[in-house]
């Protein structure tokens, strides 16, 4: 047993069981980058870690957390942020929680601009269940559960937000790594649901989407990128289909919160505030 | 001819969806609680929104009710097919509103029809066809005698924010209905309608959940729309600004119990509410409340099943699939109110004990207790709102570093301390973990987890647990009846009905049940009959199970239908 002491303020846990050379290690570093850089410590934020590799963070970074069920993450933490919205709240999860099994939370965490960072950790496979493929995954793509390779195409997964009403939709690449803390720094500041996408190479099942992949077909956004601009971001996110992963900030703007737009959160934190004791008043409406 | 003196009757209307048979109803409830009545009062509707055909039935008496009753005494019909559907519950003297524009009838049984014309009527007072239900409700109301003015009055309450014209119009509909009978004195009664001392709370069983919610410190409640749920959702939602509630609609059901167990972590008493299909898609996330020991009220309204099932309709059929909900071994407790006065104590019961243990609590309802309505003991309601909560070990400060989350303590109970307090950190696992909440695969450590969660269900039947109510003599009834949830209604009814000495046990906490004393009230030489509103004597299966107590007779429904007090007499009849 690793001699760990829980109370610990540092942000440091367990050492990672992470593959060597796995891309979680980047993003578990760009996290932990981002937390300092905006001097927060374990007992100021609350993470919430969904399953998988990803997932396994958990025991990596100390923080308030939850360590959910499968592609419950995102959800979860919608119910963490309206009882606490005083606290920054972080997701991490893989593709297969955040695009597939948890699909449609994402839809509707996008619509509902929650006050909620998502760093998704994009490496087109599922690691943990040894390599089948994920949403992600490009069309044709082979694995243990897709032996003639797969039938559908990819989630867009930069489209995806987008279109959907996420109000701060980036992509990072684990292996840049100051910019990646920068990105989730940013999103972390940004108020409102932001999407972090991260380009995560699997070094154990996925021999495609490699280190040297993605360091080919990933570019920086054009210096006169205006991310205010909702139709470039549209643009530089279908490049996407010809292969061409941009880096940045794609798209930012500001609209209400849903903590915002209820008057319940107007001042103190939901978990803060006094007990309602004029129920028996409520007995009017029934008389 | 003299007004006949009357103790109690049964008023019913019906008419297709969406011509107001629901405020016919509620209203003419409403005048008779407030006209100091005790009413009991339930609607069945098909599951549409036009068409069909949807009913309200109103029970009124001088003394206190709570079920139905079989035979009708006033049926209003507002179309031909509400005469034809619910005739053979009409008795000798029974009386008829009825409209004979509305096409030609034969009648077949020894009852009075009352011409109504309503289309006339409508014409004349230049009024859309809706309004027929407030020219019945007159009409109606003259029947049993009420009084004239508080048709005004109950009518300027009701539709006051719509305009003093539409108030006007339905007060004149309803007048004009009123006196198309009050000169017929051959068919009136006279109730002994009087000014209550105070004013009457009619309450259904949703109704109750509600305010036991908002009373029990319930500050986050989510739900997808599911009959017979989905009442709650829109009483909580509305009272929001009074509240400060916040109350969620969120994409789906699983959606809807993440979110609950996210806000029940950071700090805030959660609840959630559905009927049986939504409950199966959060089972999953029970599952992690239990292992996470994060506490959870899940509020079960039943209907019949599978799949989609009656959606519309009664049954008591998730028994075991709610005490045996989410995958792995966990605790969990499972509350059944059988009445509406036990829905307001037992919702404040749950949210206390899932504080106390961690763990998901389950309020156990159905469409029939859900919907029905009940003048309340006013009293017994204000003071059981006004009860503070208890927390359990919720902390909000530490006292001792390393704070350990999953504390293996003798009751099972670990101080649960809210996420955001200085100085320390922890996880809510879904995963097996430590004591100080990090992941772990050991054998030891694992097994040592398992018995800490398992000892909060014995900590829980020392200390909370709730023997049943027993009513009659067990030593010297004929028949001792056992009931769970609403079927205690039917049953207490029966009872009255019964020239036999019979006995009464009504179990509220279902699951999990202390065996010895269970088995203790089954005695190998008395008559136990169990009644159920499922097909399959689930309670039976659970008493078998956890305390091996196995009753031989039972009388079971599952038509959609609740139970009459006349079909338990003819069932013990036949048996």
């Amino acid at each position: 047993m690793m001699d760990i002491n829980p109370s610990s303020l540092d942000f440091t846990g367990y050492t990672p069981t992470w593959c060597a050379g796995c891309g979680n290690w980047g993003i578990g570093k760009g996290i932990e980058l981002a937390l300092k850089k905006q001097q927060l410590s374990p007992d100021r934020v609350i993470m919430l870690f969904d399953i998988g590799c990803s997932g396994n963070m958990n025991d990596f970074i100390n923080a308030y957390a939850m360590h959910t069920l499968h592609g419950r993450a995102l959800a979860t933490a919608v119910g963490v942020k309206i009882a606490n919205h005083k606290l920054p709240v972080l997701v991490t999860g893989g593709d297969g929680a955040l695009y597939g099994e948890g699909g449609n939370h994402f839809l509707h965490a996008c619509r509902g601009n929650h006050d909620l960072t998502v760093i998704v950790h994009d490496n087109s496979v599922y690691g943990l269940t040894t390599g089948q493929v994920s949403p992600t995954a490009s069309k044709g793509k082979k694995s243990r559960s897709t032996p003639s390779g797969i039938i559908e195409q990819p989630v867009n997964p930069l489209l995806l937000a987008l279109t959907q009403g996420a109000t701060f939709v980036a992509q990072g690449f684990t292996a840049q790594l100051p910019q990646l803390a920068e990105l989730i720094t940013a999103g972390m500041q940004h108020k409102g649901l932001s999407i972090i996408n991260v380009l995560q190479p699997c070094v154990t099942f996925n021999k495609e989407n490699t280190y040297a992949y993605y360091i080919k077909n990933t570019y920086k956004l054009p210096e006169d990128h205006d991310k205010s601009n909702f139709s470039q971001a549209l643009e530089q996110a279908q490049s996407v289909f010809k292969e061409r992963f941009p880096l940045g900030i794609l798209y930012e703007t500001t609209r209400p919160t849903y903590q915002d737009e209820l008057p319940q959160l107007a001042s103190e934190a939901l978990a803060e505030r006094g007990r309602f004791e004029k129920s028996v008043s409520l007995l009017d409406n029934f008389k | 001819m003299m007004a006949k003196q009357q103790t109690a009757f049964l008023w019913k209307v019906g008419a297709p969806a969406g011509q107001g048979v629901m405020t016919t109803g509620l209203l003419f409830s409403k005048l008779c609680a407030q006209s100091g009545g005790n009413v009991f009062d339930y609607a069945e509707y098909p599951s549409l929104i036009q068409g069909g055909h949807n009913t309200y039935e109103v029970l009124c008496s001088t003394s206190p009710v709570n079920n139905r009753a079989w035979q009708v005494d006033y049926l209003v019909c507002l179309d031909k097919v509400t005469l034809e559907t619910h005739e053979h519950r009409l008795r000798s003297g029974s009386i008829v509103l009825f409209d004979p524009a509305a096409g030609k009838i034969s009648p077949t049984g020894d009852y009075t029809i009352i011409a109504l014309p309503l289309k006339e009527l409508l014409a004349e007072l230049k009024a859309n066809s809706i309004m027929a239900n407030m020219i019945a409700l007159g009409a109606s109301w003259a029947l049993v005698g009420g009084q004239r003015k508080k048709l005004e009055t109950l009518i300027a309450e009701q539709f006051g924010k719509k305009g003093a014209e539409i108030v006007k119009l339905n007060q004149n509909c309803a007048d004009r209905g009123f006196e198309t009978i009050v000169g017929n004195t051959t068919t009136t009664i006279t109730f002994p309608w009087h000014k209550p001392e105070k004013t009457p709370i009619v309450l259904g069983g949703n109704d109750a959940f509600s305010l036991a919610a908002a009373a029990a410190d319930c500050r986050f409640y989510a739900s997808y729309p599911m009959t017979p749920s989905s009442s709650v959702l829109a009483t909580l939602a509305a009272w929001q600004k009074m509240t400060d509630m916040v109350v969620r609609h969120a994409e789906d059901e699983v959606g809807v119990v993440s979110e609950a167990l996210g806000a029940s972590f950071a700090g805030v008493r959660a609840a959630v509410g559905t009927s049986g299909g939504g409950f199966a898609l959060m089972t999953e996330s029970l599952s992690y409340a239990g292992i996470g020991e994060i506490p959870l009220v899940v509020f079960l309204s039943q209907r019949p099943g599978p799949a989609t099932g009656l959606p519309t309709w009664t049954e008591q059929g998730d028994l075991l699939f709610a005490c045996y909900a989410g995958h792995g071994e966990f605790p969990k407790i499972v509350l059944a109110p059988g009445d509406v006065t036990e829905m307001v104590v037992l919702t404040k019961q749950a949210f206390d004990l899932a504080d106390i243990y961690q763990t998901p609590v389950l309020v156990l309802s159905d469409k029939f207790l859900s919907e029905s309505r009940m003048v309340l003991d006013s009293e017994v309601v204000e003071r059981e709102l006004s009860t503070p909560p208890e927390y359990g070990k919720t902390i909000r400060q530490v006292d001792e570093l390393p704070y350990l989350r999953y504390k293996n303590t003798d009751d099972g109970i670990s101080p649960r301390l809210i996420p955001g307090t200085p100085g320390t950190h922890y996880q809510a696992n879904s995963y097996e973990h430590l004591e100080d909440s990090h992941t772990t695969e050991d054998p030891e450590e694992r097994s040592m987890q398992v018995e800490k969660r398992l000892r909060k269900q014995a900590t829980y039947l020392s200390n909370h647990w709730q023997m049943p109510s027993i009513e009659g003599s067990l030593e010297r009834a004929e028949y001792i009846f056992v009931t769970w949830g609403s079927s205690k209604l039917v049953v207490s009814q029966a009872r009255d009905m019964m020239d036999q000495p019979t006995a009464h046990i009504h179990f509220t906490h279902v699951y999990p049940m202390d065996r010895e004393k269970v088995a203790a009230l089954f005695a190998p030489n008395r008559h136990y009959v169990l009644v159920e509103n499922n097909a399959t004597g689930q309670f039976g299966t659970l008493l078998r199970s956890e305390a091996g107590v196995d009753i031989k007779h039972s009388i079971r429904k599952y038509d959609g239908r609740a139970f009459y007090s006349e079909e338990i007499l003819a069932a013990l009849e036949s048996a």
